[in-house]
């Protein structure tokens, strides 16, 4: 074998250089943390912290992280830090830094040296294959340290020195014109440099070689992770603290002050009232509300339910039980994923051209249920088919040992021990389609704001004629509001609103919390109704 | 679950009750006796008061064992003994079972392996592994050999070691052929190298994990079953390799099977329901004349 | 019924087969059962076929199905059942042919008035790809797929170049790495990702983003490729985490074993075992989610400029005009005629384009179980 290697069992102390690895990488989370204030106007970099300038300040942090790598690098190539390195840092890293020194080249070349696109492109070619070489051709600990800790040195000299400061501004010359600015560009650069000093900090950390590879990856898989819990709870906590004044105005507790609520003939007056979402909108009101988007939705809702569950559910059992798997029940499985990856919007086209002309040619609650169970169709049979598969065909044969008919065996077993999944999918399907916003659009568009009398009460609204069809509801044929489109409507309508609500930006927040709201319960309950069914299985 | 419970309370009344062996001796006896076992050759792995729980299953139970290099020692035990889990301390890979708890230790040649700084690819690299049913990377046969020393940086073959002209090509092939005929392998596939490993029979996949186990110059091959998956002809080339490979590496090998453990191993361990490693000696000795009466059941055929 | 042989070629064997099937179907089952059946099916034929002709009629052999099916569930269970499965199977597949076709219908008078005359054959709808006017008021009227095609274009880049790799690095993390507990949280936290409506995540991108944006590239005006296609690209990244997981997870575990055993690290297993191995399938994820992002359409809309133009130059992400979907959700209210059918156009190339991508996907998916025995 080449150059094997007989490395000890138990490696040594090496807990003074880690150290200094570990403390850069503390740094590079230091330098993260501050870029994504600065991004976030959280600080201001024109402005400076405790005398400095938050612009030099990044600099010189910059400056020593940068310090920091290329020391710990070129002190393991001396031998004064204990690593074992591999013979090259690998292809991977050296394309990732060539790219970036190249377009680093390239902006200097013809930015700052004023050179045509040619030899722009000439000194960008040759940084960037320097930068290749200067990756690939030097043992691992050079290869990985060098130019990371060279590109975050230079980001730092250049905020420390004011080539880039507070008021650095690039137009990019485009037709339609748009600039770089200070505000953006230097917490980027920041960033950039903290993920890439920081992988090179936990790789040397690791000692360079497959365990140095592993840490520094594992530490950008757990950056990538938390950044995407990051971004959802951010949003979740934005929308919930924007929304909830809007949601509370007018808010009332004590005895008798909301609406009454009837039940079997008994009319109760509710202890609490919470106009945003008992009110509709009138002009005399003194708060507006969103009651009949709140109760569109729950009939788009159980419409589509009513529609697409048992169509679903059905069509799955003959796929799974009756049909013998060949060519159609393939050509089904085919077309359902197709039609699931459907965008919404084409479902919108589809119901304005299938159904509103069926319904009376106008825009109506029961075009938009049928549109919305259309697109639950899909998901409803794809989930019921995997819960009915995943029956072992122990429980069939079992059953039919005993000389039950297909369809007892179907509706005694199958159905009951599959009916977990399907509620499951169900759930977290209707979650979806309730906030969808793009198929109702085109299907049952109604006001931005909806008296609370038009809120619409579908039970009833039936009614027996004469002539064919002979049953009528109104109710359904009409059209109404439901919440994600009052919210597209709040948005579309801008500043329109001001004369109808007294703060239209709390009002819109509300609207989005409401929806948020209601959306993501269905998904807890989903997402919890699985996890019980799942701990009942276990147990 | 109710399954384990009933484990559990059946090893309770094994262990509570101090059983008669052969020679009417105690358990406890019998096993001082045999902790004194004496083997020709140097101690190579040595377990000391190993147990290992997933939660609060006992899955080993103090076990303590010393291994002979440069020989076969087979672990047997009707399933659910811990003869795997107790194989599986040996490299560490139990590290990949969470709910796992490891106490007490192991050493090879001396070498606490369950301490803190312990480097898992040092100690996997000398302490190589053969699983119970053949588990070949999805890539061509060449590639499964050269795996381990590519990833262990010993071999350069990649595009960029390609492109600096400082690829181990040539080493490549010789490793390969090395190994693929230490494995006994060589004849059958050296026409088919690009082949995926996938297409090979399950006989000569099992062979090939064994070539590809061989490729980092492992001194300790653990062998989970090796054979179980495999028809009778596959197996008696499995238990050649086996005795072979014996010559030059320290073999510990689980196994269900009595007659491929008398066949092929030098030391026999049995272990018990419960985790409990019961007798330990010479091969011939523990089939022909166990010590203790409840190993002399299981291999007479009457308990387990 | 639906029987389908595997032997190739047999059609008059087959037919021949299915007859006697048939007879012996009628010989072995009940007259009345038979009748109740029949009316079912003519009933519920009668009314799909009112209802398609728009026949205020179509409520009366509907009644007459629900009777009929009513009085065979009663006396008949398992056939009935049978049959109403069957009917809800064949209603399943005709929705999917009527969207096809109704969409494909509206589509085509625009398509004829964008015929193109190149050396004497016509080719009908080939102006809609030639040249970039979008142009419904004046004369002379042009409507251009251009534009918008070059607006999904770009945000589906962005999207796709923020979520692929992040989704197969979450992907990566919760099946491989991440600690049961962790996973238990992190795992309905995509899920709850996705759940989030579009209109929300446009809502927060047209009133905190596209300001933002606005101010820091100094543009003129709200609206930017760049912020809808980061946005679009957080939309679609549950959709490539949870794919790309399952295919991860199919991976046998022992071959992640085979490979530690060896002595590499769990980094290097990931990365010369798992994902190579689940490739195809951590693909497939990658196509879904691209197929996610060019359908997206209420973020695009709402935080987009609305205008059929393109950028200038071309690659300027500063700017954001319109995609396929934005053009249909800003349109649909004031279009009739021909616009309305120019709209039906951008509906077909978004079905057809993501129908291509989600099958593509599931060929693969398909090829990945193929590999690994179908135990997936």
């Amino acid at each position: 074998m080449a150059g094997a290697t007989e490395g000890d069992l138990v490696t040594g102390g090496t807990s003074q250089t880690n150290a200094v690895a570990a403390g850069a990488v503390g740094l590079a989370v230091l330098l993260f943390a501050l870029a994504l204030a600065a991004l976030f106007e959280a600080i201001t970099i024109s402005e400076p912290v405790a005398g400095v300038p938050v612009v030099t300040l990044l600099g010189l942090i910059l400056m020593a992280l940068g310090g920091a790598v290329i020391t710990f690098g070129v002190g393991s190539y001396l031998g004064y830090v204990e690593t074992e390195p591999s013979p090259s840092a690998g292809l991977v890293a050296a394309t990732a830094f060539s790219t970036i020194w190249f377009v680093i080249g390239g902006l200097v070349a013809s930015q700052t040296a004023g050179l045509g696109s040619l030899g722009s492109f000439l000194v960008a070619s040759v940084v960037g294959g320097g930068t290749f070489a200067l990756t690939a051709l030097p043992r691992e600990d050079i290869g990985s340290t060098l130019p990371a800790g060279a590109l975050t040195l230079l980001t730092g000299i250049v905020f420390v020195t004011g080539t880039i400061g507070p008021s650095w501004v690039w137009a990019l010359g485009f037709e339609q014109q748009a600039s770089f600015t200070a505000e953006f560009v230097i917490p980027v650069l920041t960033l950039l440099c903290a993920l890439i000093s920081g992988w090179a900090a936990a790789k040397a950390y690791g000692g360079f070689g497959a365990r140095g590879r592993h840490i520094g990856a594992y530490v950008l898989v757990y950056v990538n992770a938390g950044a995407i819990i990051g971004v959802l709870f951010v949003l979740i906590a934005f929308t919930t603290l924007r929304g909830v004044p809007g949601l509370l105005t007018g808010f009332e507790f004590g005895p008798g002050v909301g609406p009454e609520v009837g039940l079997f003939g008994v009319s109760v007056a509710l202890p609490f009232s919470l106009p945003f979402v008992m009110n509709g909108a009138a002009l005399l009101n003194d708060f507006q509300g969103v009651l009949p988007a709140i109760v569109g939705t729950v009939w788009l809702v159980i419409g589509a339910v009513v529609f697409a569950v048992p169509l679903g559910v059905g069509a799955a059992i003959f796929l799974t039980e009756y049909a013998e798997r060949g060519r159609l029940t393939q050509a089904v499985e085919v077309a359902t994923n197709g039609l699931w990856s459907t965008p919404s919007i084409v479902f919108g086209l589809f119901g304005f051209a299938f159904l509103v002309p069926r319904f009376g040619g106008n825009k109506s609650l029961i075009s938009g249920m049928l549109t919305l169970g259309f697109m639950l169709l899909p998901l409803v049979l794809i989930t019921s088919r995997e819960a009915i598969l995943a029956v072992p065909d122990e429980y069939r044969d079992a059953s039919a040992a005993l000389g039950v008919s297909k369809w007892q065996t179907i509706r005694s077993v199958v159905i009951p021990a599959a009916l977990p999944g399907v509620v499951t999918g169900v759930i977290l399907g209707v979650g979806r389609i309730a906030g969808e916003t793009a198929p109702i659009l085109l299907t049952m568009t109604g006001g931005t704001f909806v008296p609370g009398g038009q809120t619409v009460d579908v039970i009833g609204g039936f009614q027996f004629t004469g002539a064919p069809p002979f049953v009528a509801n109104p109710e359904l044929l009409q059209a109404t509001t439901a919440l994600p489109f009052q919210l597209y409507a709040l948005i579309t309508a801008g500043v329109g609103l001001g004369d109808t609500v007294a703060n239209p930006a709390d009002f819109q927040w509300a609207t989005a919390l409401i929806l948020l709201v209601v959306v993501l319960s269905f998904y807890a309950i989903g997402i919890g109704a699985r996890y019980y069914f799942r701990r009942r299985l276990q147990s | 679950m109710s399954e384990t419970t009933e484990t559990a309370e059946r090893t309770e009344t094994a262990t509570d009750q101090p059983l008669e062996t052969t020679s009417g001796e105690t358990e406890e006896q019998v096993r001082e006796e045999w902790r004194e076992y004496v083997f020709d050759g140097r101690t190579k792995l040595a377990a000391e008061d190993l147990d290992v729980y997933y939660g609060d299953d006992y899955a080993l139970k103090k076990v303590s064992i010393e291994i002979p290099e440069e020989s076969v020692t087979a672990l047997i035990g009707p399933s659910g003994c811990g003869k795997s889990t107790f194989l599986r301390c040996l490299n560490r890979m139990n590290d990949r079972i969470r709910s796992a708890e490891v106490d007490g230790s192991v050493r090879i040649d001396g070498q606490e392996i369950y301490q803190e700084s312990v480097n898992l690819v040092e100690l996997r690299k000398r302490v190589g592994m053969v699983f119970q049913s053949p588990n070949p990377f999805p890539k061509s046969i060449r590639e499964n050999i050269a795996y381990g020393p590519e990833k262990h940086g010993d071999l350069q073959t990649g595009l960029l070691a390609r492109l600096l002209d400082r690829s181990d090509e040539d080493e490549r092939e010789q490793l390969v052929e090395r190994c693929l005929r230490d494995a006994a392998l060589w004849d059958e596939v050296q026409d088919r190298l690009d082949d995926n490993a996938l297409g090979l029979s399950g006989g000569q996949q099992q062979r090939l994990c064994i070539a590809r186990c061989l490729s980092v110059d492992p001194e300790v091959i653990l062998m989970d079953e090796p054979a179980s998956a495999l028809d009778p002809i596959a197996t008696s080339k499995i238990e050649d390799l086996i005795e072979e490979l014996a010559e030059d590496y320290t073999v510990v090998i689980v196994t269900h099977n009595m007659q491929q453990a008398a066949r092929i191993s030098d030391q026999t361990a049995v272990f018990l329901t419960g985790g409990e490693l019961v007798e330990y000696g010479d091969t011939d000795q523990v089939f022909e004349d166990p010590r203790s009466e409840r190993v002399e059941d299981y291999i007479t055929g009457k308990f387990g | 019924m639906a029987r389908t042989s595997n032997e190739a070629g047999a059609g008059t064997g087959r037919l021949a087969r299915r007859r006697r099937q048939l007879r012996d179907f009628v010989d072995e089952t009940e007259p009345e059962a038979l009748v109740t059946v029949g009316v079912m099916a003519v009933s519920l034929l009668a009314a799909l076929a009112g209802f398609l002709a728009v026949s205020p009629l179509t409520i009366v052999p509907f009644v007459v199905f629900l009777g009929s099916a009513g009085y065979g569930w009663a006396r008949h269970q398992g056939l009935t059942a049978r049959v109403l499965t069957f009917s809800m199977m064949v209603s399943t597949i005709l929705i999917l042919l009527l969207i096809t076709v109704f969409i494909f219908v509206e589509s085509l008078p625009v398509i004829q008035y964008e015929s193109v005359t190149v050396s004497g054959i016509t080719v009908p709808g080939l102006r809609l790809f030639t040249q970039t006017q979008w142009d419904a008021v004046s004369p002379p009227v042009r409507y251009s797929m251009i534009p918008m095609i070059h607006g999904t274009v770009m945000v589906t880049l962005i999207a796709t170049a923020i979520a692929a790799p992040l989704g197969i690095a979450a992907a990566l993390f919760l099946s491989e790495i991440a600690p049961p507990v962790v996973r238990e949280v992190i795992k309905p936290g995509v899920e709850i990702l996705a759940g989030i409506p579009s209109i929300v995540y446009g809502f927060i991108g047209f009133t905190i983003l596209s300001p933002w944006a606005a101010d820091q590239f100094r543009t003129t005006g709200q609206g930017t490729y760049l912020f809808v296609g980061i946005v679009v690209g957080l939309m679609a990244l549950p959709t490539v985490v949870s794919v790309a997981e399952d295919a991860l997870s199919s991976v046998p575990e022992s071959m992640k074993s085979g490979s530690l055993a060896m002595g590499t690290t769990d980094w290097q297993t990931m990365t010369s075992i798992t994902l190579p191995a689940a490739f195809s399938g951590v693909s497939a994820a990658v196509l879904l989610g691209v197929g996610r992002a060019i359908g997206e359409t209420m973020a695009a809309t709402v935080m987009l400029r609305g205008v059929p133009q393109l950028t200038e130059p071309l690659y300027n992400v500063f700017y954001g005009q319109a995609t396929l979907t934005s053009l249909i959700a800003n349109n649909y209210g004031e279009a009739d005629g021909l616009q309305m059918d120019a709209l039906f156009v951008a509906g077909v190339i978004l079905f057809i384009t993501v129908l291509v991508i989600s099958i593509g996907a599931q060929y693969i998916e398909w090829r990945m179980r193929r590999k690994f025995g179908g135990d997936v």
